[in-house]
């Protein structure tokens, strides 16, 4: 049963522990600060996006990482709080942000690739006042008429589209424009941090791209030819704005242009919406991503349902918590009390640990708390009937209790193996949350084989040397078992 | 407990109360009981919580953009919150279902979508996980204790698994990527009742060579000495399991349901499943080597 100094050890580490955790959990901060909710308990948004080239093939891990920096900085500058972001497996991102208010916006902003390119637009149709539920079908008709178009090339040329609300009437202006496969001058030819958005003359808003020297250059080559190719036309000569797919604005071309581009929209009273001008000027001034990116998978938790999970949750474990306390008692009195008190220990200190590391903690992460507290009481299960066993063959308590540790042991260990075995596969082959379920799961494992067998087992050798002796009574055994288990045996 | 229960003799008994449930649970999953979640298919789900105006499900239908509505599927939960799932959608076709289930009901809407190539991963990493979390159980079981006794807990553990989707099935659950957690942390867990059993039928195994009567009787008391024990041990996991299942919401209550039938299949298969296949998997070694003619 180990000698009284070495439980003295064990208990006086369990008390230094507890205090450990007490600061931790209590004194460093606030306590409804201490501990890190999940996105499921406390709201807000994650994503999951997928990184592709254009053409097929392998995206680099650098890439990966360039583009999860550029999501940062996109994040950033927004102004919202602690967004996680990480590159997982291959080529994926997720994207995690707590507590945001305009969940849309964010979604709409990390996914875009955000290719900027200025094309010379070779045809155009266009079908103005159109229904929003028309507006697919819509475009389907445009490219249908525009593939009949001489300047289209397959291969050479493609179409992009224009939606703006209607400058008069109601709907939406969908334009379509037959453009070259590649932009005429790309993003490169923006300066650093060269989107701004500005009000023009006529007070409306518009985003304003400062081009480089050399940009301005091609610019001014590119539209002057534009402009010749007017003339002998006699075709007006118009310029396409495209972010990635999308053409963002396609103004007529009176003159040559230079370094100084703007997109607008002279549609609405205002010019560009607030948010999409802010969006055009943040995923501009971030630069493109290295790879195409697409949403595979995305939530959006809100506060409400986040706090009534996390109390349903907290109820329903502190429930069951207080059920097994209460069983382990009435199964095996004395000794249940022994290792009631050990698993409110193993309660405290998981809180401590989970606040220390620190592990976010979500739902799948309250119900790995929760099989763990089984778990645990198990292990004192698994003990305390194999000393009932060997009380019931007549040994004493004393020597009762030290074959029920020693043998227990081997089938606790090889039990809780499995269930490492299961949790480690999950966190390797799994994200976010169920990482979180894993982790805890683990933890809970290895600190329950703690307090259900090494500190259960110095509080009886503590109790026994100071004379206490347990018996049979208060271990749960009645003495027509002790006779009739002697007579069987 | 129970001196007069011949575990190892009756195991025809037991395996046909194992067979009756697993039928029961392989012929819903046939006729297409089993509930996919989007999870594993791609789709949208919108969970509307603390909704001002109560309405039914139909009406909730109504409110919802009329192409979309055809094809999803609301549902209550509790008193003020509705669940709407459809299939995968735009963004924004998903705002539009967001905006018209918060103006409807005056709620707050959280929103998951997956695309269909997302749902194809997890349920190929599902797969991987639960495959590679068998291997590696036997391969540890055969090293901590032998051959014969993997084959037997890979036996009870293919049960439980199969038990447990059987009842997704049965009771029209939603299966989703908590559901293969759970199954997974089932496939650790429900071994520990084998593992204890196993333990003691080690520990009870005679040194001198092998006997199917002696062998089967043997089992037998092994049973009859930790069976209190595997019954306590289950009840104590399933107690908090149980409270998780009746005041947990959504995803916790799913993670129980799972928990709740793998623990006790779990708790079956390692009385009644594993060590009978073991003294089965024993007589028929026994018997194909007293077969062959070099070792008679």
């Amino acid at each position: 049963m180990g000698s009284t100094r070495n439980n003295l050890i064990v208990l006086g580490l369990v008390v230094v522990l507890l205090g450990v955790a007490a600061y931790l959990i209590f004194l460093r901060q606030p306590v409804t600060e201490s501990t890190q909710l999940g996105l499921d308990l406390q709201g807000g948004v994650s994503a999951q996006l997928r990184g592709s080239q254009t053409g097929g093939g392998d995206v680099s891990r650098e890439e990966m990482e360039q583009a999860s920096d550029l999501i940062r900085q996109r994040i950033d500058r927004l102004g919202v709080a602690e967004p996680d972001v990480r590159v997982q497996g291959e080529d994926q991102i997720v994207v995690q942000i707590p507590g945001v208010e305009n969940p849309r916006e964010i979604i709409d902003i990390i996914g875009r690739t955000a290719q900027l390119g200025f094309y010379q637009v070779l045809a155009v149709e266009g079908s103005p006042n159109t229904p929003a539920e028309e507006v697919q079908s819509v475009e389907d008709e445009l490219e249908e008429d525009l593939k009949d178009d001489q300047e289209f090339e397959p291969g050479e040329t493609k179409v992009l589209f224009e939606e703006s609300p209607a400058l008069q009437g109601g709907g939406t202006d969908v334009f379509g424009y037959v453009v070259r496969q590649q932009p005429d001058l790309t993003g490169e030819a923006l300066q650093q941090n060269g989107a701004n958005v500005a009000f023009d003359p006529n007070n409306k808003r518009t985003v304003s791209l400062q081009l480089t020297t050399e940009g301005g250059d091609q610019m001014a080559e590119l539209t002057q030819e534009m402009l010749n190719e007017a003339t002998v036309s006699g075709e007006p000569a118009q310029l396409a704005i495209a972010l990635d797919q999308d053409i963002q604005s396609a103004p007529q071309l009176n003159e040559v242009l230079a370094d100084q581009i703007s997109i607008s929209n002279d549609g609405l009273p205002e010019g560009l919406p607030e948010d999409e001008a802010r969006q055009l000027e943040t995923v501009l001034n971030t630069g493109a991503l290295p790879v195409n990116m697409e949403i595979i998978s995305q939530t959006t938790v809100g506060p409400t349902l986040g706090l009534s999970s996390l109390r349903s949750g907290l109820f329903a474990a502190l429930i069951g918590f207080a059920l097994v306390l209460v069983l382990l008692v009435v199964i095996y009195r004395a000794l249940g009390l022994v290792a009631a008190l050990a698993l409110l220990i193993y309660a405290f200190l998981m809180w401590g640990i989970i606040v220390a590391v620190p592990v976010t903690m979500t739902l799948p992460g309250i119900a790995g708390i929760v099989l763990s507290i089984g778990v645990a009481a198990d292990a004192n299960v698994v003990i305390f009937e194999r000393i009932k066993e060997e009380v019931r063959r007549g040994r004493t308590s004393r020597a009762a209790i030290q074959a029920g540790y020693d043998r227990g042991f081997r089938a606790i260990v090889d039990g809780n193996i499995t269930t490492l075995i299961t949790a480690f596969i999950l966190f390797a082959l799994s994200t976010g949350s169920v990482r979180g379920f894993a982790v805890l799961l683990v933890i809970g494992v290895v600190l329950s084989m703690f307090t259900a067998v090494v500190v259960t087992r110095a509080l009886l050798g503590l109790l026994s040397g100071r004379g206490v002796q347990l018996s049979p009574g208060m271990m749960g055994v009645s003495k027509g078992d002790i006779s009739a288990e002697r007579t069987a045996g | 407990m129970f001196p007069s229960v011949d575990f190892v003799g009756k195991w025809r008994r037991w395996f046909a109360i194992s067979g009756v449930l697993l039928a029961l649970g392989l012929l819903a999953i046939a006729i297409g009981r089993l509930d996919l979640g989007i999870d594993f298919q791609g789709g949208a789900q919108f969970t509307a919580t603390g909704a001002d105006r109560q309405l039914g499900e139909n009406e909730v239908t109504d409110v919802l953009p009329p192409r979309i509505a055809e094809k999803s599927v609301v549902t209550t939960l509790g008193n003020n919150g509705y669940e709407v799932r459809t299939p995968v959608l735009s963004g924004a076709e998903s705002q539009e279902v967001e905006d018209a289930l918060s103006e409807a009901l005056g709620a707050e809407v959280s929103a998951t979508t997956v695309s269909p190539a997302f749902g194809e991963q997890i349920r190929n990493q599902a797969l991987q996980a639960v495959i590679a979390a068998l291997l590696i159980i036997v391969a540890f079981i055969s090293i901590r204790f032998e051959f014969s006794f993997a084959i037997a807990s890979m036996a009870a553990l293919v049960h439980d698994v199969l038990l447990t989707v059987g009842f997704y099935a049965i009771f029209g659950r939603e299966v989703s990527l908590v559901t293969v957690v759970a199954v997974l942390t089932v496939l650790g867990y429900s071994l520990y009742d084998t593992i204890i059993i196993f333990d003691r039928i080690r520990e009870n195994a005679p040194t001198v060579g092998y006997n199917r009567r002696r062998f089967d009787e043997m089992v037998n008391a092994s049973i009859r000495q930790v069976v209190r024990r595997s019954i306590y041990t289950s009840i104590f996991t399933l107690i908090p399991v149980t409270a998780l299942l009746i005041f947990g919401e959504s995803t916790l209550s799913d993670f129980a349901f799972a928990l709740l039938v793998g623990i006790l299949a779990g708790a079956y298969s390692s009385i009644f499943i594993a060590p009978q296949v073991l003294s089965l998997y024993k007589a028929w070694r026994a018997g194909s080597v007293q077969r062959s003619p070099r070792s008679a």
